[in-house]
């Protein structure tokens, strides 16, 4: 009985959190007809099609979208790395600032988004950078940096300081130590926290909004023109999240172990 | 620590970098030898992090708060105000609805969060068959972009053929508008309860996982009952966990800009702190009561991140440990 109970209970859990993504991948497949019937029989028998997903890609700018996209995410995640990772070590190692400036690094990621839009905007708008992607690697930078330096922070505190000294010892110069020791040390937690930088700068709307017109707009954008026009056609939308949604889908189905971490800035070991 | 030695070797001179070894290349102070002592490389490294700080948080705070004492519509040039702007603001009603707002949303949407996850956590907190995929279906949510979220409750919470309304009408309960003045509000609370609760199932989780074991079968022992355990044991066991994830939820609340876009567009009495800097600043182009509201916000986001910045570093050295 208890464990018919138990039971029950998970599967209502988990159809919560699952059942809108499944439902929104079959309204995908659906025809416009399919999509407005009130008749819920036809709702969950349909014969499915791909006019939706052919709808997206050409009669919308959804292939420059997810270009865009890639190529913003990438280059400031690489950025934020090179960035963070010298800058975790130093605050994990040397304790650098007496906590202090770790406090400050991680402000930054608190300040509410509108008040860096707005200087930023302007600055941007006298530089003639709206509206490329320069200007959103830069700001995707300055959103994920202290992230990226307070999961690194947790990861590099994890290996043994005794490591380097002895490494030291056995003569091993400052860049020695970080190619043989500290790297391959580090490797996974930096993984990890990549991935993270790119999900988030994937996910971004506020300042891709504000700071994109047309030809670096960003797959968020693309998402939200749907809801902008007057009358919103459901299914291309529909492909459009499904698509849009799908590397974080993945991320959190292989990260599964780490995103409890990730999401508390390495506070809490999921 | 490692700092004292290499001063020490450093002055002294080669015999006694032989003895101690901490640096057995160095002979004279090169440059590179210089830069590679601790006290200056535990800087140098921190070079590039400083100056995207220095750049992207001086600069828009002093920006922010220059023009917040500023008439500023980007067409003429500011005009000084003094405070003029923030007792505007502070008197402006829409100002404190926006605030309220946020507040109603911070409230329900942690407590439910709370609720919720804690349930689940009791429930999960046992080895069972299937438990890590089931773990990564719940975890799913977590990580898809707010905007894509908010624009999926919006279709299925359409009037007319939003399946929310057709299967609640096989209950018979009537059709609801829910981003109607009134209700708009509860369900974007809702749909970001629905996001980010798997969040606070598994950190919980991971709080009564790590749980003393010994004090919990004393209690057993001592015939407690299962309330009286979880109120007086549990309980006060993951009040650091409580305490991380009410305060980045309100971190993110605060902010929270997104699932209005995908819904109501900040109508409908749906207005929240974000929206209104935005409104004021990139619709109505006052940049001086955006950036004043922008400093108000910054303000309240501070004292938050203050105690939260506290919390994190107690965790992170206690499970380093």
């Amino acid at each position: 009985m208890k464990r018919v109970l138990f039971w029950a209970a998970t599967l209502l859990v988990v159809f919560t959190f699952v059942s809108p993504l499944v439902w929104m991948y079959l309204t995908s497949f659906k025809t416009n007809a399919d999509i407005y019937t009130q008749d819920l029989v036809k709702m969950f028998f349909f014969s499915p099609i791909l006019d939706n997903y052919v709808n997206l890609f050409t009669r919308t700018v959804f292939v420059r979208e997810l270009i865009n996209t890639f190529i913003i995410s990438s280059a400031s995640t690489i950025l934020v790395m090179l960035v963070a990772l010298p800058a975790a070590y130093s605050f994990a190692r040397y304790e650098t600032g007496h906590g202090h400036l770790l406090f400050v690094t991680i402000s930054t990621r608190m300040f509410p988004a509108a008040v860096a839009a707005i200087p930023f905007f302007m600055a941007f708008k006298w530089l003639g950078l709206l509206d490329t992607r320069f200007a959103l690697i830069i700001l995707y930078l300055y959103f994920n940096v202290s992230f990226a330096v307070f999961l690194l922070y947790g990861f590099f505190r994890e290996i043994p300081a005794e490591l380097e000294q002895a490494a030291t010892i056995d003569g091993y110069g400052r860049i020695d130590i970080f190619r043989k020791i500290i790297f391959p040390m580090i490797k996974p937690g930096a993984a990890i926290t990549a991935i993270f930088c790119f999900i988030f700068s994937w996910n971004e709307f506020l300042y891709a909004f504000l700071f994109t017109r047309n030809m670096a707009r960003t797959v968020t954008i693309g998402l939200a023109s749907f809801w902008a026009s007057g009358q919103v056609d459901w299914g291309t939308m529909a492909a459009c999240v499904c698509l849009a949604i799908l590397p974080t889908l993945a991320a959190a189905w292989f990260m599964q172990r780490y995103i409890i971490r990730g999401l508390t800035f390495g506070a809490v070991k999921g | 620590m490692a700092n004292h030695v290499s001063e020490a070797t450093l002055q002294a001179g080669p015999s006694v970098q032989q003895e101690t070894g901490a640096y057995p290349k160095v002979r004279d102070r090169t440059f590179w030898s210089v830069l590679s002592d601790d006290k200056y490389y535990k800087w140098i490294l921190l070079v590039p992090l400083l100056s995207v700080l220095l750049i992207f948080m001086l600069y828009p705070l002093f920006y922010c708060i220059w023009y917040s004492f500023h008439e500023f519509g980007m067409v003429k040039a500011a005009t000084f105000l003094g405070l003029e702007n923030y007792r505007d603001v502070l008197r402006d009603a829409e100002f404190w609805q926006a605030l309220g707002r946020t507040g109603i949303v911070l409230v329900i949407s942690i407590t439910a969060e709370l609720v919720i996850g804690m349930a689940v956590a009791v429930l999960f907190n046992r080895e069972f068959n299937g438990q890590n995929p089931i773990r990564g279906l719940i975890l799913l949510p977590l990580l898809i972009a707010p905007l894509a979220v908010s624009m999926m409750w919006n279709f299925f919470l359409q009037f007319d053929f939003g399946i929310v309304n057709l299967t609640l009408a096989l209950v018979g309960i009537p059709k609801t508008s829910w981003f109607a003045p009134g209700v708009g509000l509860y369900t974007i609370a809702g749909i970001s309860v629905w996001q980010w609760t798997p969040f606070s199932i598994f950190v919980l989780l991971a709080g009564l996982k790590s749980l003393p074991r010994d004090s919990f079968e004393a209690a057993k022992v001592d015939g407690a009952s299962a309330w009286y355990t979880f109120r007086r044991l549990t309980l006060p066991n993951l009040a650091p966990l409580i305490m991380i994830i009410v305060l980045l939820r309100t971190m993110w609340l605060i902010r929270l800009f997104d699932p209005l876009y995908g819904t109501t567009r900040g109508g409908a009495d749906t207005e929240l702190l974000d929206w209104m800097i935005y409104r004021n600043t990139f619709v109505y182009f006052d940049i001086g009561r955006g950036s004043t509201l922008a400093v108000i916000s910054l303000f309240l986001t501070m004292i938050v991140c203050g105690v939260l910045f506290r919390q994190l570093m107690k965790a992170l050295s206690a499970t380093s440990e």
